[in-house]
């Protein structure tokens, strides 16, 4: 039991993780929460399947064409449900924009792949330290992800770009940043992470067009306990929910687990309303 | 453009002939129209392709053979997407616009839900195929027959099959959170529990469960000796086989007839975790001990060979729907009408109907044709063009 809680609860925690993320670089540049994050993850394990298992493409080659795909579906989020309401934020038009076109991506998917879960290849034969691939290629994704933006944000001129957009899109821009480039590009990236994440649990979620609802909702979970635009609280707090939805798997079974997984977020929020790792709002006076 | 004499000479001969042809025309015999509503695209189409394959070769060989009394079949086909709002649409065009003398379809339950008072509203004789129990009702839908088992019957027969064949005295019962899922699932526990067995577990699963391992280690930790299994998920079948084969439980699944889809030997980590899996099936589609079908069912598949396709699709679909094109050209035949009331009347005295699929029986009062012992359980590994073995222990 202990086994089955650690592996698969760490597995699809940091899928979940990195579905967070996604949310998390996405608003980071345009303070729009982009639903299209499930779809992406629910691309990443259909195009891997595609790529290698029909295609018959080399992993690694399958798993780049993947990325790249994804990429080009988030800078297409970003032009057709995100840049026309973005003059409108205040009115949440997006919550409609990116929640259709998600729509949209699933319904394409239903008919042109299938309405029935398909297999994931797997990659590599053997085990890795004894642990099976579905269960340590998330893990690996999400620490290679983390790093990554890291490097990203700390040592590169475009990854201060981003944090400056994140951080005041007004001043960035009086600066002479290139606002539209810079969040285009940051789409670009959410699509990728996203699609890493669906490509990376590919062996537990399987290759199917429904992912899209599990990933958007558990994926969002870890966006706001881990306090918004925080990708450190997201990865966190994303383990901390597959580990935490595995262990009620266990321990209330069956449709249960996803209430004591919404039960424990809700309460979570009312606590800390701000997540758990942001700081309290100040108090105007 | 100038008109010219002779010009005007041919348009009158051709509007003579024309004349002709129209009186010749209404001199021929009205056709029968056959209304069918069908998923052809969509999510939810691979029953509605494989239905329509024997709806299109019945009627061609009826027409091919000159028709019913000189009259001729004319399929008039909608495709609804597996969309209610479409169905009902195209069975209102149907009834009112069309006036088809028959109508079968749609092919699933929501679908079927929406239409079904429309076509009674309008008295048009309709055949159905949907498993819904509350789908027919001769009081409040005189006009509507069921030519397949309804879930009441899927359930007897995986009953009978788990208590007087594999004598289990304890089971378990797994279902998934869809309507059909949860609804299945506490109707098969509460006939268990009448028939006096020992239900020790039973759940409700999220359709698209990741790991249901935990609940697999509940039934067995619980004594379970079958798991009864009531979920058109292929994911979710093949994820409780996965787990009860990591687990090295050798213990029997039955139940829903979607543990057969070749989906899910794609989903499966070993073809191994796919033994021990009886799925309801039907004496008509089952293949004997010497790998042959019942005798009416193979001179079908005989007749049909290089015609219908049948090795991607269920054959149950092509039998069912073949006999529903026939039963209407023999009601037809007999009563010499195409009127409803003869239509509908002739049906409510229908007894052991022979079809390929099956031997109807309609009465007044039920309007659940398929007969009861023709549902037995199949072997989920088994397909060929269709149709499946026998599961152990049937005669």
């Amino acid at each position: 039991m202990i086994e089955s809680i650690i592996s698969y609860g760490l597995a699809m925690g940091a899928a979940y993780a990195l579905i967070a993320v996604a949310y998390n670089v996405m608003f980071s540049t345009s303070r729009v929460f982009s639903f299209t994050a499930g779809a992406l993850g629910m691309l990443g394990g259909v195009c891997g399947a595609l790529f290698i298992d029909r295609l018959g493409l080399p992993g690694v080659v399958g798993l780049l064409a993947t990325l790249a795909f994804c990429a080009v579906v988030g800078v297409v989020t970003e032009f057709v449900a995100v840049r026309p309401v973005l003059r409108s934020l205040d009115q949440h038009l997006y919550v409609l924009s990116t929640l259709a076109l998600c729509l949209m991506i699933q319904q394409f998917t239903a008919i042109e792949w299938s309405t029935v879960p398909q297999p994931f290849p797997q990659l590599i034969p053997v085990d890795l330290l004894g642990i099976r691939e579905r269960f340590w290629m998330p893990v690996v994704a999400c620490v290679l992800v983390v790093g990554g933006l890291e490097l990203l944000y700390r040592h590169s001129m475009i990854g201060r770009a981003f944090l400056a957009i994140a951080e005041d899109n007004f001043a960035a821009r009086a600066l002479g940043l290139p606002e539209r480039g810079l969040r285009v590009a940051s789409y670009a990236l959410a699509g990728a992470i996203g699609g890493l994440a669906g490509f990376a649990s590919g062996g537990i979620m399987l290759a199917f067009f429904a992912n899209v609802s599990p990933f958007n909702f558990y994926g969002f979970i870890p966006v706001a306990l881990g306090s918004i635009g925080n990708n450190r609280g997201a990865i966190v707090a994303g383990i901390a929910l597959g580990l935490f939805q595995q262990a009620a798997n266990f321990l209330v079974g069956g449709v249960f687990s996803s209430v004591a997984v919404f039960s424990v977020f809700i309460v979570a929020l009312l606590i800390v309303p701000q997540g758990l790792f942001g700081a309290p709002p100040a108090r105007r006076v | 453009m100038s008109v010219t004499r002779r010009a005007v000479l041919y348009g009158s001969l051709g509007t003579a002939a024309a004349g002709l042809s129209t009186r010749r025309a209404a001199a021929a015999p009205e056709p029968i129209r056959f209304g069918w509503l069908t998923a052809l695209t969509g999510p939810s189409s691979a029953a509605g392709i494989g239905f329509n394959r024997g709806v299109v070769y019945a009627a061609e060989k009826i027409n091919a053979a000159g028709g019913v009394n000189g009259r001729m079949i004319e399929v008039v086909t909608r495709d609804t997407q597996g969309d209610p709002a479409k169905a009902v649409n195209a069975a209102v065009e149907l009834a009112s616009n069309i006036k088809v003398h028959a109508c079968l379809g749609p092919t699933n339950s929501g679908e079927s839900l929406a239409t079904t008072p429309i076509l009674a509203r309008f008295k048009v004789p309709s055949l159905q195929f949907p498993q819904l129990d509350t789908l027919i009702d001769p009081v409040k839908y005189p006009n509507a027959f069921r030519l397949t088992p309804t879930n009441s019957q899927w359930d007897d027969a995986t009953r009978h099959y788990c208590i007087e064949i594999l004598k289990a005295k304890k089971v378990a019962v797994i279902g998934d959170n869809t309507g059909y899922g949860t609804t299945a699932t506490a109707v098969s526990v509460t006939n268990f529990k009448q028939a006096g067995i020992d239900v020790v577990y039973d759940a409700v699963l999220d359709a698209n469960a990741q790991d249901t391992t935990p609940n697999i280690l509940r039934a067995q930790s619980a004594g379970a000796e079958v798991v009864v299994v009531w979920s058109d998920s292929t994911g979710l079948n093949a994820r409780m086989m996965n787990a009860r084969g990591r687990i090295g439980w050798d213990v029997s699944f039955c139940g829903h007839p979607a543990m057969g889809s070749g989906d899910v030997a794609h989903l499966l980590e070993k073809p191994a975790y796919w033994d021990k899996v009886y799925m309801t099936g039907f004496r008509s589609c089952s293949f004997d001990a010497s790998g042959k079908l019942p005798p009416r069912s193979q001179a079908f598949v005989d007749e049909v060979k290089g015609k219908v396709q049948l090795s991607d699709t269920v054959l149950y679909w092509v039998l069912a729907a073949n006999d529903a094109v026939q039963l209407v050209a023999e009601t037809v035949a007999r009563t010499g009408s195409s009127d409803s009331e003869a239509i509908i009347g002739y049906w409510n005295k229908l007894t052991k109907w022979p079809g390929v699929y099956g031997d109807y029986t309609f009465t007044p009062t039920s309007h659940n044709g398929y007969p009861t012992d023709e549902v037995v359980m199949s072997a989920a590994n088994s397909e060929r063009d269709g149709a499946f073995a026998l599961a152990p222990g049937y005669a």
